[in-house]
């Protein structure tokens, strides 16, 4: 690296150890601030998904009626008009139909 | 200061691995600079702005990989960079006033007296700070944002994304001025492109102080160092 072909450089030493240092571990920290930010804001990321699914599963284990098929509207539904539960008539009924439109835009 | 005007004594300003390191960071900035703003003006058709994206990326990955490896291999380097560049004093605030008289040499044709100044003038301390600030942010957020977005949190991703923009709008525009002055300074030109050195009376005319607190006989080192 050092090709001898200059007669003056800087001097090796211009700035203090101390100072070298000082100013190294500034950097050094300033550079890894943002690592545990990002990381601790990953962490928590979800946070509030968690906190939802446990206050669904309180509402849940509270609730009178703990399964949809319970559900004495689901029950008359089935035994006064839709018949059997996947049947012809709930299956036009209830299920949702789609339609391919991906290839409308190309 | 007494000096020869034709000095030609080189003094070493910038050593290869410094060079090597702005060679890398030239060729990968100006394509990033060119693709950056392609890929937010968008004029190109769906297949132009993918490879745009995807040069875009590979030069961001070169850029942030030199960054990293000239911060590990020449620490000292990015340390005396550091204390150059953030050292602030009356002269920088009197450099300013005058804007280094390049103005008035260039739209006047008139010297006007300038503050001495030390290895960097204060403009070049000015897009030094900008350069390690905001490359900094660049690499950071770029790599948030090609990488990880959809692990990050949202308003996160967008407050990066709007770091990005205006840091890299800020760069791409002092490059114009950075490559005029690059040449004007040719001295300087071929110090960093070529051989590392510039002659004693360009070093003495336009950074005085780096003369003379910071540069000694190359022989005084070597004894030194043993």
């Amino acid at each position: 690296m050092n090709n001898k072909k200059h007669v003056f450089a800087e001097d090796s030493f211009f700035i203090s150890r101390r100072k070298f240092m000082a100013i190294g571990a500034a950097f050094i920290a300033v550079m890894a601030i943002p690592v545990g930010w990002f990381a601790s804001k990953v962490a928590k990321r979800n946070d509030y998904i968690k906190a939802r699914s446990a206050g669904l599963y309180k509402d849940d284990a509270i609730a009178k009626l703990r399964v949809s098929h319970a559900n004495p509207a689901v029950e008359k539904y089935y035994k006064e008009f839709g018949g059997q539960p996947l049947g012809h008539m709930s299956h036009d009924l209830l299920h949702t139909h789609f339609v391919d439109r991906t290839k409308l835009n190309s | 200061m007494h000096h020869n005007s034709h000095d030609m004594r080189p003094i070493q300003k910038h050593p290869l691995n410094v060079r090597v390191f702005h060679y890398i960071l030239l060729l990968s900035f100006l394509p990033l600079a060119a693709t950056g703003l392609l890929l937010f003006f968008k004029p190109l058709s769906q297949e132009g702005m993918q490879l745009t994206y995807d040069i875009h990326i590979i030069a961001g990955v070169v850029l942030s990989l030199d960054a990293l490896a000239f911060t590990v291999i020449a620490f000292d380097r990015v340390v005396l960079f550091i204390a150059r560049v953030f050292s602030l004093s009356e002269r920088d605030v009197k450099w300013f006033m005058v804007l280094g008289g390049y103005p008035q040499k260039f739209l006047l044709g008139k010297k006007v007296p300038v503050p001495p100044m030390n290895k960097y003038n204060s403009g070049q301390k000015l897009f030094g700070a900008c350069v390690l600030i905001g490359g900094t942010l660049l690499i950071l957020s770029g790599l948030v944002l090609w990488l990880v977005p959809h692990v990050a949190p949202r308003d996160l991703v967008w407050l990066l994304g709007q770091i990005h923009l205006v840091a890299g709008l800020i760069l791409t525009a002092f490059l114009p001025v950075h490559l005029f002055l690059a040449v004007y300074r040719f001295d300087d030109f071929k110090a960093m492109m070529v051989h590392g050195n510039v002659p004693y009376h360009d070093a003495a005319e336009y950074t005085p102080l780096w003369v003379e607190q910071e540069i000694v006989p190359v022989t005084a080192n070597q004894q030194r160092n043993k």
